[in-house]
């Protein structure tokens, strides 16, 4: 009977620290990173020395880190490395080497019997048993789980009071155990991913690796654990002939093999000769038998599932993130949402993307895309969907610096942008935030800081690359799929998924950053003046104002703004008139790159709950509206409400030439408040105010809120845009445009949540 | 009023948050081509917001050419030491002996304890630091076959394995503050290493300057064995004087420049993670240090 379980075949090479110098180490690792190889194993077999006064050799972790520095694509796994130390230290230490190396680690541990070199001293702090690891694996496993409470450890080995857990790694770090004694077994059997059985030594004979398994998958079955979710690893000396790695796969269920080497010809060999060969023969080999392939996760991950998923059926290739996941913690909220999303799709190139949507479309849940995940309407998260995570895609790429043409992936965030464009001297406008992801803010808007001066973000879109419903790739620009090109202009997340922006950006030198703080008796008459004041001050000065809630009567007003100017006078000029609105109680006047204003971030956004915001847009601040906004503040309705210039430049461009179309309004308005009922009531009162809604600052879902999104003609336009493009309203999430009867269309359509 | 004559070092200080997992190994290559001579590390193994330091180290030295990588300070309650000095020793052989070695008796006893890290007393760390200090050199002697045995209360070895050796003579550093931390430092450190945030006043420096001198003294060493090491936050304005380092490059030139006159120190790391400073530093304040330095250095000798 076959044990093949159906997981990815891969080939690797074990370094072996007791044979290769240093300098030697690090050429090996980089050819065999270069050659293509799936794995490379820092092992180190003086373990097994007990001749102490031999040297010892070099420290494996230390060595597989600084390898990880000098490779960029192998993943990496230490093999049969002896936990020292506190277990909660390697924790972090894992963790993070994965985080760095964007998830390419994997760790390979046993147990090493207290020799008489003194192991067991603190100074070392080897734990000689398997007990002992148990206790390790545990440990490092929830300080991977970053939920907030508390890791401890009951001893004998590993006494940890309570640890703060994290940091969560960039992927399930696999713990693979070495040894063949019953006590390790069982802990393998128990709670590792994966055995490691060597053949290069006394340990295993290549030619019995099945009956050698027999052991383990009792101790599985003995802990309740499905065998087939123990991977199996195994070291030989030479590199084998084909038939039998092929055989050691679909019929002993190994699926990943490292030779032992110090040759580089070894390494290419097996990287162009021996992989491809055992691959094809495996892949046809599985489809004759109708082996079932892909990862399947531990049964620990599995109990977290949601219902309606086929998780087994997602599209060999993408990288998934379940809610059981160690990673899931950081990708299922948003900055002000809480989450539950049941899978995380994270593609890695506008293929990927495609594919994952076709795929996506064929599960009944709802759908999310996420670029950054910052979009206070918190759209990009869902409760039991599907999220299309886009932050792989986050190459920024100058296209031609005559013209100041840059590709930007929808998965950058603007504070990266910022910090890549910052060596040409250019600058594109964005938001007031550099956490912020590059694809949300690109197809509704882009209100930044350089707004008065240059407008959104929008107006300098040049060319998009954009997957369409049905999982077609298009280029879309003012010659190709015109309309298309018009709608990501502010409806974006209505009408496909964009991958790739071609923008036009603008020469910006250092700015200057004013940070004005003033305690403000009469709000409505503050408001009035900042409002003339910005309409009338030259185009160089964008100003944003944040009014918090009051406190003792009090109301304090933050300024922030950006003078597009190197100049101090010049800067001073813009600021003076606004000094005198109120009572100055803080400022902080700063000549800096516009990196210091929307600078690199790479916060985690894991909010809780339901926001409750309110946004608008309007042409002026009249005296009626200043009222009934300082009567807004006033009620402590409102812990956040901001104003942000969206006039001038932005005004420039013609209300047809985008699907964003609030090209007469001077301002734009957002508020934060606590009760969605009340805050409703509130705004739902002043909306004779407004000329239109901002979708990204929205959390209104009522269908009415359409209109104020997108005015008649924009609307009429857009349903049009959605027939031809998304004609099963696919991306219905985000306030969509489509008919109600759009959403009762065939095509396999599930209905609406 | 001393100077104990070492090259000068300018070296970055950096804060090993995780948060952008490539932020400190981008300053950390933002160092080098500064010109700097050493990039440092905070190490605070208790903090998930921070990588392991060890570990970014090695990266980070994976990912440089010519710049010496050191923690500053690593801690030790939380990291064994004969497993240290084979990663020190290791990373020291795999980047061509680019590799230093702050060290520290620990602080922050409840989150030392929290990871699982044993407690002590101040005055037993400082035993435990000097008994690791033992453990360690021991470790990187590989001249005898005798297997490495330390008396020792806290990191006492019976019986280990030695080596790897490292590929230079590794410098250990003391993070150093209190009268018998400075008095080890004397007696077995290579460096010392304190932060100007933690000495009250230039007096300061100089009484724990004579310490250290008195113990080297002491244990039969020319105080010139421990050179002095100095983590200094500051910034570059374009204003007047503002206060220690808080002004123009000149003026960061005469102050350090005084502390290497008058007080001997001879390595200067910059706090800060701010990419504008290295730049400053390396380009601007340490060639024009160097040159007052060597200049006086002459004039001393001349009127020798």
């Amino acid at each position: 009977m076959s044990r093949d379980h159906g997981h990815p075949v891969r080939l690797g090479v074990a370094l072996d620290l007791a044979q290769l110098p240093p300098h030697a180490l690090t050429g090996l690792a980089q050819v065999a990173d270069e050659a293509g190889l799936d794995l490379l194993a820092v092992t180190d077999s003086t373990h097994s020395i007990e001749q102490v006064s031999e040297p010892s050799g070099p420290d494996p972790w230390t060595t597989l880190a600084w390898v990880a520095g000098a490779t960029s694509r192998i993943t990496l796994t230490t093999h049969a490395l002896a936990p020292t130390g506190p277990a909660t230290v390697l924790a972090r230490a894992a963790a993070n080497l994965d985080l760095v190396t964007d998830g390419r680690l994997e760790l390979g541990l046993t147990v090493v019997p207290a020799a008489a070199d003194g192991t067991a001293s603190p100074a070392v702090g080897v734990h000689p048993d398997a007990g002992a690891l148990a206790e390790t694996i545990s440990i490092l496993r929830s300080m991977w789980t970053a939920d907030g409470e508390p890791v401890r450890g009951a001893g004998p080995a590993h006494r940890v009071p309570g640890a703060d857990p994290g940091p969560a790694p960039a992927h399930d770090v696999p713990i693979w155990l070495s040894g063949t004694d019953d006590t390790l077994l069982d802990v393998a059997g128990r709670s590792a991913d994966g055995w490691w059985m060597d053949a290069t030594a006394s340990g295993v004979d290549p030619s019995s690796v099945s009956s050698a398994q027999f052991r383990l998958d009792v101790a599985a079955r003995r802990a309740r654990r499905d065998p087939a979710e123990i991977r199996r690893l195994l070291t030989v000396a030479t590199i084998p002939a084909v038939p039998d790695l092929v055989r050691w796969v679909v019929e002993d269920g190994v699926d990943t093999v490292v030779v032992a080497t110090t040759e580089p010809a070894d390494i290419r060999r097996l990287a162009s000769e021996v992989a491809p060969a055992v691959r094809d023969l495996v892949a046809a080999a599985r489809t004759a038998r109708g082996t079932r392939s892909g990862p399947s996760r531990p049964a620990r991950v599995r109990a977290a599932r949601r219902d309606g998923i086929d998780y087994d059926d997602v599209p060999a290739g993408l990288e998934t993130v379940e809610p059981g996941d160690a990673r899931y913690a950081g990708m299922r909220s948003t900055y002000l949402r809480g989450g539950r999303p049941g899978l995380v799709l994270l593609p890695r190139d506008t293929a990927q993307v495609a594919q994952a949507l076709i795929w996506a479309r064929t599960q009944p849940v709802p759908l999310a895309i996420r670029s950054g995940g910052h979009g206070i309407s918190g759209r990009s998260t869902n409760d039991g969907g599907i999220v299309v995570d886009l932050r792989h895609l986050d190459d920024i790429e100058v296209l031609d610096s005559a013209t100041r043409r840059v590709r930007i992936g929808a998965g950058a965030r603007w504070g990266g942008v910022a910090e890549a464009l910052e060596p040409y001297g250019w600058a594109l406008t964005s938001g007031d935030y550099g956490g912020v992801g590059v694809g949300g803010l690109a197809t509704a808007g882009g209100l930044g800081f350089l707004a008065r001066q240059h407008g959104l973000t929008i107006d300098h879109l040049r060319a998009a690359d954009v997957v369409l419903a049905d999982g077609t790739i298009v280029r879309a620009d003012e010659q190709h799929h015109p309309d298309l090109f018009w709608g990501i202009r502010g409806a974006g997340g209505n009408l496909g998924v964009v991958t790739a922006f071609e923008f036009e950006v603008d020469q910006v030198g250092d700015v200057g950053f004013a940070q004005l703080a003033f305690a403000v008796d009469d709000l409505a008459g503050y408001l009035q003046d900042f409002g003339a004041l910005v309409e009338a001050a030259p185009r160089d000065l964008t100003p944003f104002l944040i009014v918090g809630r009051p406190r003792g009567g009090r109301v304090m007003a933050q300024v922030m703004a950006v003078v597009n100017s190197d100049d101090p006078e010049t800067i001073l000029d813009r600021l003076q008139p606004f000094a005198r609105l109120a009572p100055l109680v803080q400022q902080s006047v700063q000549v800096m790159p516009y990196t210091g204003v929307v600078h690199r971030t790479d916060d985690v956004h894991d909010a809780q709950g339901e926001p409750v915001t309110r946004s608008a847009v309007l042409e002026h601040l009249t005296p009626q509206f200043a009222e009934d906004a300082e009567q807004l503040v006033r009620s402590g309705e409102v812990y956040f409400f901001q104003i942000r210039s969206a006039g001038a430049a932005v005004n420039d461009v013609p209300v047809d030439a985008t699907a964003y179309a609030h090209r007469t309004a001077n301002f734009q308005v957002v508020a934060l408040g606590a009760s969605r009922e009340r805050l409703d009531r509130s705004w739902d009162a002043m909306s004779h105010h407004y000329s239109g809604f901002y979708s990204s600052f929205e959390t209104d879902l009522r269908p009415e809120r359409l209109a104020d999104v997108f005015p008649d003609r924009t609307l009429t336009r857009l349903r049009a845009v959605k027939t031809t493009y998304d004609p099963d309203n696919v991306f219905r999430y985000n306030h969509s445009v489509a008919d109600a009867s759009a959403q009762a269309s065939p095509g396999g359509v599930p209905a609406a949540p | 009023m001393s100077d104990y004559g070492h090259d000068l070092l300018f070296g970055s200080f950096i804060t090993p948050t995780n948060a952008d997992p490539q932020g400190p190994v981008r300053l950390a290559v933002s160092s080098e081509a500064a010109g700097l001579d050493v990039v440092t590390f905070q190490d605070h193994p208790y903090q998930p917001r921070f990588h392991d330091t060890w570990s970014l180290m090695a990266y980070a030295a994976a990912r440089t050419e010519r710049i010496s990588l050191s923690g500053n300070v690593l801690n030790l309650p939380l990291r064994p030491p004969a497993v240290l000095a084979r990663a020190v020793a290791s990373l020291d052989l795999l980047s061509g002996g680019r590799v230093e070695l702050g060290l520290g008796a620990g602080a922050y006893w409840d989150a030392i304890e929290a990871m699982g890290g044993r407690r002590l007393t101040a005055g037993q760390a400082v035993t435990a630091l000097s008994e690791a200090i033992d453990v360690i050199r021991g470790v990187w002697d590989t001249s005898t076959r005798q297997p490495l045995k330390v008396e020792g209360t806290y990191y006492g070895v019976r019986g280990a394995k030695r080596g790897p050796a490292p590929a230079h003579p590794v410098g250990i550093w003391l993070g150093a503050y209190k009268p018998r931390m400075l008095a080890l430092t004397g007696q077995k450190a290579d460096g010392w290493l304190p932060s100007m945030g933690y000495l009250k006043s230039q007096q300061e420096l100089a009484d724990a300057n004579a310490r250290i001198d008195d113990a080297a003294a002491a244990a039969g060493r020319e105080p010139s064995a421990v050179r002095r090491l100095l983590n200094v936050g500051g910034s570059f304005t374009t204003g007047t004087n503002r206060g220690f380092l808080q002004g123009p490059v000149s003026q960061w030139v005469e102050q350090l420049g005084a502390l290497t006159l008058e007080h001997g120190f001879s390595g200067y790391i910059v706090m800060g993670d701010d990419e504008r400073s290295l730049r400053i530093l390396g380009g601007e304040v340490a060639p024009a240090v160097r040159a007052l330095v060597a200049e006086h250095r002459v004039a001393a000798a001349v009127t020798r």
